[in-house]
């Protein structure tokens, strides 16, 4: 260090590491392959041609468990084992979604997103859609909710509640979820980080407003319905946890994804849902903004979109089907937890106003998860 | 260091593996100092760089201007959870504190073998995942489980909050943050002179004052060192006040991953970051002062 031509040499070293990693840093981000259009002829839900993705890479984000699990093995291994593509799966977040878009680097094909991220992201972090590209005749009506998606499930948030507790006189509308009086035992709520509208509405509905008809003073009105359960109410953070809460009874009630009211039923758990009154809800399936490939990412939803295709995703996850001539081979249990079959009485968003008031609800949201 | 000496030598020995003219013509001394430069570059790249871009995020995302740290600092929400995080780190370094130095006394006095089953003891835990841990914990102090369901049917009370409260969640954060209390105190406690107790008793003073005011102060650096580190690590906590708190123990953590990674908004999740580094290193240089300065104990020395 005593030597001042040392330093100036180190320094210059240093530089030129950091210059050199720069490069490579950004060289990585630019180059695509360019894509060559196939002809893969109109296209037919649940079809693709034999070999024509020989060589391609897609990969599939969505949220793990079983749901990935089966739509994975119901859609797309077979669409990678008769198109000759490689089909690759990782763990969806938001977050990381915007980081790939905005460095130009995107390495996912297909993702599971809600229909508030797909209307909310439309154009800037999510592809539209090339309807020619993909048949959507066969989805059920109302579920192509924005131009960046077509529906990935259909689901519901339902009130999961347990039949040893109310055996003869169960719950039986929105309202009921907050009567402790008729109804004593503690309630589990979502306090997920992911903002959901849909809760909102619950608590909204409960009161009998019209979700069509909500004001942004009515978001804190919800919550505050929430609060008022005072230690009755617990939170979930993750599907699993509400899962958790409700076969171990530390819940009697909850308000979950239905999926995870019928993964507690099915672990045994005497759970049963409350179809009297639900929020409909209807998972995007949306492709990343500067995906790699496009054609080859449309021909997997269409693929995935197939009647077949969705029936075997249904007896894999229990989520409904988004093809109205899937005919799913399902037993009693998970014929109870089937959305599809009680659509007449659930509660459908009101997208557009939660999209045009997403700040004021994010910012009731964080304080309803942090308990001020 | 000794490596490239030796290759060195080696090279000047066989005469083979480099040309020994250029080797004799530079200076001998810095050369070692060439190996430095991966790791100044890794530590640069991975941890200056990423730091210097959340500030940067943090001061223009979404326009330039300090409208995030606006809002950090008028939202009450985020002012609520930081004065939790702290605090739930401190408790638990408290309580970290008062179980690991007995402990470490323990492993002082003991024969060596007692000793390596005393260590093995502190470090199990570390090797078993956080989550595996944490969903022991769960189940086992749920209202439904074991412990309130003994107090239940022996005692008639319960069930009591022992998860969804500050309780749980201390508990949880203290058995993972242990091992990082009971080492560097074990060390300082290893360190001091055995007779020095039995000197002071010589010289008239009591066990309790001979604790105090000799014990005590040569462990100073143990304590310090481990309860700056379990500090910190408390402040990072995610997982354990998501599963054994509600939404009223939730730490600055799940805040930062909500605006990041639920709401997209860099700016204000770089914010918080840079608020809670900026706040943890205001609150370490204020503990360094004091614990220099004086003791830790300042009441109690005298």
């Amino acid at each position: 260090m005593r030597n001042p031509k040392f330093k100036r040499q180190l320094g210059a070293l240093a530089l030129g590491g950091v210059v050199t990693l720069l490069i490579a840093g950004c060289a990585g981000g630019g180059a695509a392959a360019p894509v060559v259009e196939r002809d893969l002829g109109t296209p037919v839900a649940g079809v693709v041609p034999e070999g024509v993705f020989d060589g391609v890479t897609l990969t599939y984000a969505a949220s793990g468990g079983i749901f990935q699990d089966g739509q994975r093995d119901a859609a797309w291994d077979p669409f990678a084992k008769i198109s000759g593509a490689t089909f690759l799966q990782d763990a969806f977040d938001a977050g990381k979604l915007k980081a790939m878009v905005d460095s130009g680097n995107v390495t996912w094909d297909v993702t599971n997103a809600t229909q508030f991220d797909t209307a909310r992201g439309c154009g800037t972090l999510y592809e539209e859609y090339d309807y020619s590209q993909v048949d959507i005749s066969k989805v059920p009506e109302g579920t192509i909710t924005d131009k960046c998606m077509v529906p990935n499930i259909l689901y519901g948030l339902v009130v999961a509640y347990n039949t040893d507790a109310f055996g003869d006189n169960p719950p039986t509308s929105a309202a009921d979820f907050f009567d402790t009086e008729k109804f004593p035992g503690k309630r589990t709520v979502s306090q997920s980080p992911y903002v959901d509208p849909q809760t909102v509405e619950f608590a909204l509905a409960a009161d009998g407003k019209d979700i069509n008809d909500v004001k942004v003073s009515d978001i804190e009105t919800a919550f505050d319905k929430y609060r008022a359960l005072g230690d009755d109410v617990i939170g979930w953070t993750s599907g699993a946890q509400a899962q958790q809460q409700l076969e171990s009874g530390e819940a009697v009630m909850g308000l979950v994804w239905s999926g995870r009211g019928y993964g507690a039923a099915a672990a045994g758990a005497p759970i049963a849902p409350m179809w009297d009154e639900w929020m409909i809800m209807v998972d995007s399936t949306a492709i990343p903004k500067g995906v790699k490939d496009p054609q080859a990412a449309f021909a997997a939803v269409n693929f995935y979109l197939g009647a077949d295709q969705q029936s075997r995703m249904t007896e894999l996850t229990s989520y409904g089907p988004v093809n109205v001539d899937a005919t799913p081979k399902v037993d009693a249990l998970l014929n109870t937890w089937l959305t599809t079959e009680h659509l007449k009485s659930g509660h459908a968003p009101n997208i557009d106003f939660w999209v045009e008031n997403y700040d004021a609800l994010s910012a009731a949201w964080a304080g309803w998860v942090t308990g001020s | 260091m000794v490596h490239a000496t030796s290759t060195h030598n080696r090279g000047k020995r066989s005469g083979d593996g480099g040309d020994p003219a250029r080797l004799a013509r530079e200076p001998k001394n810095w050369r070692p100092f060439l190996l430095l430069i991966p790791a100044f570059v890794i530590v640069s790249f991975f941890f200056l760089a990423p730091l210097v871009d959340v500030f940067i995020r943090s001061i223009s995302d979404p326009v330039l201007g300090i409208q995030n740290y606006v809002w950090l600092f008028t939202t009450p929400t985020n002012m609520v959870v930081a004065l939790r995080t702290f605090g739930t780190s401190f408790l638990v370094t408290i309580v970290c504190l008062l179980i690991a130095y007995p402990y470490a006394y323990l492993m002082t006095i003991v024969s060596d073998r007692t000793r390596n089953m005393l260590q093995l003891f502190i470090m199990l835990p570390l090797w078993t995942s956080i989550l595996v841990r944490t969903l022991a914990w769960l189940v086992l102090l749920q209202d439904t489980g074991p412990i309130n369901g003994l107090l239940q049917s022996l005692f008639g009370i319960g069930p009591l909050p022992l998860i969804r409260s500050t309780f749980g969640v201390a508990l949880g954060m203290s058995q993972v943050l242990l091992p990082f209390m009971v080492l560097p105190i074990y060390s300082a406690l290893a360190k001091i002179d055995k007779r020095l107790l039995p000197a002071a008793a010589n010289l008239g003073a009591r066990p309790v004052t001979a604790f105090f005011t000799v014990y005590l102060p040569l462990s100073r650096p143990g304590i310090f060192a481990g309860s700056v580190t379990v500090f910190i690590l408390g402040l990072g906590f995610y997982i354990i006040p998501a599963l054994l708190g509600s939404s009223k123990e939730i730490m600055m953590s799940a805040l930062m991953y909500q605006q990041i990674s639920g709401f997209l908004m860099w700016g204000q999740g770089t914010a918080l970051g840079i608020f809670m580094l900026t706040a943890t290193i205001v609150v370490l240089v204020l503990v360094g002062r004091l614990a220099k300065g004086t003791s830790l104990f300042a009441g109690r020395v005298k």
